[in-house]
């Protein structure tokens, strides 16, 4: 029989479905305004129930993804300062790029050119470390972006008018970058390249199998045998209602993204050249 | 030289006067002594040929032709009197017309031969009776018509006296009798103009106007004139796109075109009769090409057509830039119907409209359209929405000015104003909002356009080296899993993910 091993937490796993939710809705509602010159864009707004109904949950989902960040924020300074976990800083339970990551992605590269072997990944790889600091930075970049242009009057008593040109171009441009990343990196890196496909369900059940720790994060699981650990994460078996329940809201999701990113595709390269 | 004398009222005369008392009352009582009995239409009784031999005691038999021309033949015959005129008759003339074999005294019923008198107007309802009963329903044939003097409408001054001819080879001639301003226009307008190239098609005066019979003035609900009824009688011919076809008339479906658009409707759904219909704007009688110079819808005299309705528009109009250039003699500046349309105008509320009339500014201002898709405004109206400021929302409509006017909208002192039509709280700062950004130009806005190089290369770098990782990871994973040489290791008793099976 294997062992379960819990990777992420049910706090965790409901603060991704929450950013998985909002960052659907956000792209959802916001990409038709970008490809405003497409005739897709102009049938989903309207089918919507119209710009203004678009905007409006344009702002709830917005809303939503503030919340998500605001909570991790809070949570991650809770942990910093009362609990004192300053390893979340440094180390190998920590998301801060160090070293080994760029070494490691050498390696990695190296290894996609069949040069070397796989390399002894930790906990969080260089590439899972990208995808969190770019959401987080996304996050701030297309928050702050459209909070200012939410509020213009407002932030104009304080900034000049063509502050707004800019913010609109950075919101626009930012979350076209998030949007195209999530919806080809991230679901390649984490769900669709072969040894996951079609989907790696452990942002929904949390748990890891022995196995699969093993050979996927060596240095990690060497790390929490040495330090007898692996006891303090042991799991049971992931129920098979969660297993379907992720099933189900992570095929949608990526169903959605990948209708989202060939609409994007269409706009870019397969309209009025 | 013989000369018949216009004397006192003779026997027959009185009579006539009599019955006429009976008939229209006293009113008319002066007029009718005056001038005797004119009236073709008057009854039969007062010129039966039984009363009048009764008062002339029968000189003579019916006279024949020969009788008749012993006297008309003579082409110096006068009537005496003030009036004067010739009283030649030539035979030929009749012999040649409608009426040929027909006696003098089939339509001269009273004559004898010779006679003194002057003889009572000929009527020919004594055979065409349903025609004279027709004329009494149209304008021809009204009191007024009758009153007319000597344009009064009589059947000889229309279908002439010995000289009858078939109805349908009468011309705009014969209208020109009496209406010869009228018929001046048409003829130099295009339907008069087609009709002397021997265009049998092009609208003649009964064309519009209806038979001459029946024909009802223009201010008559059921003359095809009256203004309510003009665009259907247009359309008899201009509703027809065959008939444009053939014509080279550019615009084939005027007629929908026009039942459809704001001043269709409200001739047809509202019977407002100041509403534009086809001759407020091309003319009646004087219709002419767009393309001739004295044409009401000339490309420069638009705007004074549009304007003898929409005074108010036009004198706006008249002071904007694009008004000075179209007096200056530009032919590219727009006039009314560039943004309105001609045959289609519709309510500037009409959201396709408000929509259209944005790509039709952009037509000229091909860079503004493309800076205005850049910003908010421009990408939700190219989404078909039009709650946000389009550019006549900002740039006014008909009173445009250029930016450096004071009187421009957008004029720097006047700009907080304009955005807050839309933004109320809007002041200075935001009021440097550029409508019209453009992030590839670096002379309008550098730190846009830095911004924009900076965005662009970041999504350029990211997707750039994750595409090529991407890749390169996929390819290794596949042919690993086929048992290449840094494949990891199998996983121990392990099926994936059939555990919960």
């Amino acid at each position: 029989m294997p062992e379960w091993y819990f990777r992420f937490s049910l706090g965790q796993r409901l603060l991704h479905g929450l950013l998985m939710t909002s960052f659907l809705g956000l792209a959802t509602t916001g990409l038709p305004l970008h490809f405003n010159q497409s005739p897709w864009a102009v049938w989903i707004s309207h089918t919507m129930g119209g710009f203004g109904v678009m905007g409006f949950f344009h702002r709830v989902f917005a809303v939503l993804l503030t919340t998500c960040f605001t909570i991790h924020v809070v949570h991650l300074l809770y942990r910093l300062f009362v609990k004192r976990e300053l390893h979340i800083l440094w180390g190998p339970d920590s998301l801060v790029p160090q070293p080994r990551d760029a070494v490691e992605m050498l390696q990695h590269i190296r290894y996609f050119l069949g040069l070397g072997a796989q390399p002894r990944f930790g906990r969080f790889t260089y590439w899972e470390k990208f995808d969190y600091f770019a959401v987080f930075w996304g996050m701030l970049i297309i928050g702050a972006s459209g909070y200012v242009l939410w509020f213009h009057t407002f932030f104009s008593r304080f900034v000049p008018g063509w502050v707004f040109n800019i913010t609109n171009l950075i919101h626009g441009e930012e979350a076209l970058l998030a949007v195209g990343f999530i919806f080809t990196i991230h679901f390649f890196n984490s769900h669709l390249r072969p040894e996951k496909f079609p989907m790696d369900l452990v942002i929904f059940t949390g748990r890891v199998r022995d196995d699969e720790l093993e050979h996927e994060r060596p240095d990690e699981w060497e790390r929490l045998r040495a330090e007898g650990r692996l006891g303090t994460i042991k799991a049971d078996a992931p129920p098979r209602w969660l297993k379907n329940f992720g099933r189900i809201v992570g095929t949608t999701a990526v169903a959605i993204g990948l209708t989202l990113f060939a609409l994007i595709m269409y706009a870019v390269f397969g309209y009025g050249s | 030289m013989p000369s018949l004398e216009w004397g006192a009222p003779t026997w027959p005369g009185a009579m006539a006067v009599a019955a006429f008392l009976v008939l229209v009352g006293g009113v008319v009582l002066v007029r009718a002594q005056g001038k005797g009995p004119a009236d073709f239409a008057m009854p039969k009784a007062e010129t039966s040929p039984g009363q009048s031999a009764k008062g002339k005691a029968a000189k003579a038999e019916t006279p024949k032709n020969e009788d008749c021309l012993a006297c008309h033949a003579d082409k110096d015959l006068e009537r005496g009197g003030k009036r004067g005129g010739s009283l030649f008759v030539d035979a030929q003339v009749l012999d040649g017309s409608r009426h040929a074999g027909l006696d003098c005294a089939s339509c001269h019923t009273t004559a004898t031969a010779p006679h003194d008198e002057k003889l009572p107007r000929v009527d020919c309802a004594g055979c065409h009776a349903d025609k004279a009963e027709v004329l009494k329903t149209g304008v021809h044939g009204s009191p007024a018509a009758a009153r007319a003097g000597d344009r009064a409408t009589t059947c000889a001054n229309c279908h002439g006296t010995h000289d009858v001819r078939d109805p349908k080879t009468l011309g705009t001639e014969r209208c020109a009798a009496c209406h010869q301003a009228q018929v001046g226009l048409y003829r130099e307008s295009i339907h008069g103009k087609a009709r002397a190239r021997g265009d049998t098609e092009a609208a003649t005066c009964t064309s519009c106007h209806g038979p001459a019979h029946t024909l009802q003035v223009k201010t008559d609900p059921q003359a095809p004139t009256y203004h309510l009824n003009l665009p259907r009688t247009c359309a008899t011919c201009h509703g027809d796109p065959e008939i444009a076809r053939r014509h080279n008339i550019e615009v084939g479906d005027v007629y929908k075109l026009y039942m459809d658009s704001i001043h269709g409707r409200a001739i047809t759904r509202s019977g407002l009769l100041v509403a534009a219909n086809c001759s407020d704007c091309h003319g009646a009688h004087d219709i002419k090409a767009k393309d001739q110079p004295t044409s009401r819808v000339f490309r420069t005299n638009v705007p004074a057509t549009c304007g003898t309705c929409h005074a108010g528009v036009l004198r706006e109009y008249r002071q904007s830039v694009h008004g000075q250039a179209v007096a200056a003699g530009s032919t590219i500046a727009p006039i009314c119907i560039d943004c309105h349309s001609a045959h289609e105008i519709r309510r500037v509320e009409a959201e396709g409209w408000k929509l259209e009339i944005v790509r039709e500014c952009g037509t000229c201002h091909k860079e503004s359209l493309r800076t205005y898709r850049d910003t908010f405004h421009g990408k939700v109206t190219a989404l078909g929405f039009t709650r946000v400021a389009r550019c006549s929302d900002c740039h006014g409509a008909h009173d445009i000015y250029p930016t450096r006017d004071v009187r421009s909208t957008v004029n720097v002192a006047n700009r907080v104003t304009t955005c807050a039509k839309c933004h109320p709280a809007s002041n200075e700062n935001f009021a440097k909002y550029d409508p019209h950004a453009e992030p590839e130009n670096v002379d309008r806005s550098p730190l846009l356009h830095y911004t924009w190089k900076f965005m662009v290369w970041l999504l350029v770098g990211t997707f750039s080296f994750f595409g090529v990782h991407t890749v390169l990871w996929g390819v290794r994973s596949l042919v690993g899993r086929n048992g290449g040489r840094h494949a990891p290791p199998p996983a121990e008793g392990s099926d994936q993910e059939g555990q919960d099976a």
